[in-house]
């Protein structure tokens, strides 16, 4: 059974006490950031065991569909999944879309690849997924998807015409929807009860987090949990949202609303629970991350490792960064045990709490995950298959350090 | 055509302004402010020294605009103080330019500048009957400004060029900047007077920390787009350039250089903008601030443009364009109309204002996840008429549902890595050779390339910059991945200020 807490009785859990936060100047940093010992949600009995597999695929040729074939044969079967369902597959195209790696394009550092979602649309047919909609909230835009793709000279035609019933929504806003869906977080949440978004997100029968392998500036890693982060609408999360109606168009990101809590969402969304929950993004986000998981978990967790970016989700210009070719794919049956894996195979122990990497500045958003019954991190209470991760492992940090020490020489 | 009561004068398209500050009408001007000290009035008052001209001397600086006339008591001891200068100056070939403004007597400052010498006055008012010396009309931009009769328009209302942090609150790592550019209003001026040279004054904004950066990216800022920045020091550059401090003198050295290197690639100020869309308006009211908006906005979402007068837009080439912006509350006159529907039945997209009288072509019905843009669109021959829903529709999101409408399929262009950074793309009139502008007005290289991409590449580009000492021979990578559309993609050296790419076809 879930215990449900309220922000101050959490603080008082943690033996931090009241006046939490008056006490942060005085406590330091690395006290503030102190994990949590207790269970912030406690719904972690919930949690199944998933199902992982992991599959090398040097790139985006012709390796690429039986690779992803094979895998999902290890998960159990794409048919049984998708068969005469509507699926949603949310794909990742974080940031502005004109700030590459240094040459390196969008779709091999930060993006989902278009051949990976073009493969991933052309299996799901073959599976016999009645509709396909490609989807995800583009920074700042309501363009459509198409549009966003031939921004960077994609053929938008390859990805649709890969499966008989195939369309593109961005869910930035209410697209094509004549209202958005909530979804309540089970057990009633921590930060906010429920999320509202897309129509697309309850038009599914099933759905699909197709994510990229990175790490990120603010919660240490953005894999397929992170991905579904993308889902809230801007129109009502973003710096631009509606005060008490969703605005009719995105602006802004949700820095605000939901890394540092500055202002509410549009007041016809469910509301933050406790208004003075803190400010940190480094607790925010895995919490809410978490929580826009458990309230419409993923069917299934498709993580594109083939080509990315080290040192963050998105080009930051100060940070070590570089792109990289660790040729993996991971796909689960849920989020948080298919990140788990994927972290493993970065190089990262899915285990590791606050201060530990990547976590230095931020919680375990698995944990979380867990916590609500999305899935298990503990890699031996899921079943792994596919390529052993030992050797299938690509060190994130050993490529940072190099970065640094050639730095330091130049 | 020149306005009768304007002289002939030598100022002109070879002039390079700088406005020299000095003297007791300077000193009294800035008298009555809070953090002006008996030791900034000295360094103005060492400033009349004729042996500060060396500053100009050997550098691409020929015309000095002093402060002639304001109405105040020192304006006489301004212009008798003066005379070592002139004097001297004259001998070393400089102009000088006497600037009247405020309450002053037009009439004997303009007066006393031809007994001077002056080769010029500038000021903000048309000139009583005939000067009898070259007039510089200056004045906030505007019909009034745009429609004087001088060669040169001195335009007051300049903008300091930059990245203000206050107007992007919903700045960060993933999102672009607003900047502060004068392209906007050199693009009017380019269309509006295009026989002109406009002088933009902006001075240094007081308090701010300057590098020599900002003084290379101020001149550059109107360079770039054929205009000229009236040079104009902050005040303690100017008491460290008294003083001969050797890193100010790196720096005017500096500034004098990019001063030069415009005047080395100033073939571009005969090429014509470029792009897929132009902006038709005479930049009046009531339409002058949204279009004026727009001409800031289009950069910002990286879509290059032609700004093109309404006035002459009859006259005007519509080749090349893909969609015309003509958001005037005032309907075109009917030859107009006549030539924008037919550029619409050829295939072209127009976007017009509400007002639009009883628009021509059959409604399109959006998809339910386009009902938020801003314009109604209607079929209309092989084109479509995009007309706005509101009266007073939002700039930026006016901008940004032109680009969605004309779609990222047809960019001619593209610019990645420069979220700072506005570009722009010119051609010569024989489309032989072209150019595309980068300013960066962050003032900092950043740690990635610019790269550009192009849909139909050159034959050859190469690379020219304030930070490179000579041309780089630039190479086109294809695109040739089974997923893209095709075009090339050049990689550009980083880029502090300015940089261009020069193509030949």
């Amino acid at each position: 059974m879930k215990k449900k807490l309220t922000r101050r009785e959490w603080l008082a859990g943690t033996g931090a006490a009241a006046g939490y936060m008056l006490m942060r100047p005085a406590l330091g940093f690395a006290a503030a950031l102190a994990p949590s010992p207790i269970p912030v949600y406690g719904l972690t009995a919930k949690a199944k065991p998933g199902r992982v597999t992991v599959g090398k695929c040097k790139d985006y040729g012709s390796d690429l569909v039986p690779t992803l074939d094979k895998m999902f044969d290890q998960l159990g079967g794409l048919e049984k999944l998708v068969k005469g369902k509507t699926v949603a597959m949310k794909v990742n195209f974080i940031g502005v879309r004109w700030q590459r790696l240094g040459n390196a394009t969008m779709e091999d550092t930060f993006w989902s690849h278009p051949i990976m979602i073009g493969a991933m649309v052309h299996l799901l047919g073959k599976a016999g997924a009645r509709k396909i909609r490609v989807v995800e909230g583009p920074w700042s835009t309501a363009e459509t998807l198409e549009e966003v793709m031939l921004s960077q000279g994609w053929k938008p035609e390859d990805i649709l015409s890969a499966a008989p019933d195939v369309e593109f929504e961005n869910t930035n806003f209410l697209g094509r929807g004549k209202k958005y869906s909530r979804f309540m977080v089970p057990g009633g949440g921590v930060v906010f009860p429920g999320y509202d978004r897309n129509h697309s997100y309850e038009d599914c029968d099933v759905f699909i987090s197709c994510a990229k392998l990175k790490e990120h500036a603010a919660t240490g890693i953005t894999l397929s949990m992170k991905n579904i982060y993308g889902t809230t609408p801007i129109t009502i999360y973003g710096q631009g949202a509606g005060i008490d109606e969703p605005a009719l168009r995105p602006q802004g990101g949700r820095g605000d609303v939901f890394h540092f809590g500055r202002r509410a969402p549009s007041k016809s969304a469910p509301q933050q629970i406790d208004p003075n929950f803190s400010k940190e993004q480094g607790v925010r986000l895995p919490r809410i991350i978490a929580e826009i998981n458990s309230s419409r978990p993923a069917d299934l967790a498709v993580i594109d490792g083939i080509r990315t970016a080290t040192g963050a989700e998105t080009n930051y210009g100060s940070r070590p960064q570089a792109a990289v070719n660790p040729g993996v794919i991971i796909a689960g049956t849920n989020t948080v045990a298919t990140d788990a894996v994927a972290m493993s195979v970065m190089g990262f122990d899915p285990m590791a709490d606050r201060g530990k990497p990547p976590f230095t500045d931020s919680d375990n958003m698995l944990r979380f995950g867990e916590e609500l019954g999305v899935g298990l991190r503990d890699l031996n209470r899921n079943e792994v298959t596919g390529v052993p991760i030992a050797e299938a492992r690509f060190d994130f940090t050993a490529i940072r350090e190099k970065i640094l020490r050639e730095t330091k020489k130049t | 055509m020149q306005d009768e009561r304007f002289n002939p004068m030598t100022i002109g398209t070879q002039s390079i302004p700088m406005r020299w500050t000095a003297g007791p009408l300077d000193i009294a001007k800035r008298q009555k402010e809070k953090d002006f000290t008996p030791e900034a009035a000295e360094v103005l008052r060492k400033w009349l020294d004729p042996s500060l001209l060396a500053l100009a001397q050997g550098t691409p600086v020929n015309c000095l605009a002093v402060s002639w006339a304001s109405g105040l008591p020192a304006d006489a001891e301004q212009q008798q103080a003066l005379k070592p200068l002139l004097e001297k100056g004259r001998q070393a070939g400089l102009d000088f330019v006497g600037l009247i403004e405020g309450s002053a007597d037009k009439t004997a400052a303009i007066a006393a500048a031809r007994s001077a010498g002056l080769s010029a006055v500038a000021m903000d008012a048309v000139p009583p009957g005939d000067a009898g010396i070259p007039v510089i009309a200056w004045a906030k931009s505007g019909p009034a400004l745009w429609g004087a009769g001088s060669p040169v328009l001195g335009v007051a209302d300049g903008l300091w060029p930059g990245v203000p942090l206050e107007k992007t609150p919903t700045g960060g790592p993933t999102n672009l900047p607003w900047v502060d550019s004068n392209g906007a209003l050199l693009g009017m001026a380019e269309a509006l007077a295009p026989d002109k040279t406009l002088w933009v004054f902006v001075d240094p904004p007081k308090q701010a920390k300057l590098t020599p950066e900002n003084y290379l990216l101020t001149v550059a800022d109107a360079e770039a787009y054929g205009g000229r920045w009236v040079i104009s020091l902050d005040a303690q550059m100017r008491a460290d350039l008294a003083a001969k401090s050797a890193p100010a003198l790196a720096s005017w050295k500096r500034v004098t250089g990019t001063l030069a290197f415009f005047e080395q690639n100033k073939a571009a100020w005969s090429y014509e903008r470029m792009g897929r869309l132009a902006v038709i308006s005479n930049f009046s009211e009531p339409d002058r601030e949204f279009n004026e908006d727009v001409l800031n906005m289009l950069p910002r979402i990286r879509e290059p443009f032609r700004v093109i007068s309404r006035t002459r837009a009859l006259a005007a080439s519509f080749d090349g364009l893909q969609g015309i912006l003509y958001m005037d509350q005032a309907p075109p006159e009917p030859a107009l109309r006549q030539k924008l529907i037919a550029f619409v039945n050829a295939g072209g997209t127009l976007f017009a204002s509400s007002k639009w009288p009883n628009p021509e072509g059959a409604p399109i019905q959006v998809s339910s996840a386009e009902a938020y843009l801003l314009f109604n669109l209607r079929n209309l021959g092989k084109g479509r008429l995009a007309v706005a829903r509101e009266d007073k529709p939002d700039s930026y999101f006016t901008c940004v549902d032109v680009q969605s409408i004309l779609s990222h399929r047809g960019d001619p262009a593209r610019l990645y890595n420069g979220a700072s950074m506005n570009y722009f793309f010119q051609a010569a009139p024989q489309g032989r050779q072209a150019v595309i502008h980068v300013l960066n007005y962050s003032r900092r290289p950043g740690g990635d390339n610019p790269i550009i991409y192009l849909k139909s590449p050159w034959r050859t580009a190469r690379f020219v910059g304030l930070e490179t000492t000579a041309p780089v021979p630039l190479q086109f990578a294809r695109q040739t991945a089974p997923y893209e559309v095709g075009g090339a993609e050049l990689s550009l050296p980083l880029i502090s200020v300015y940089g261009a790419v020069q193509m030949e076809a």
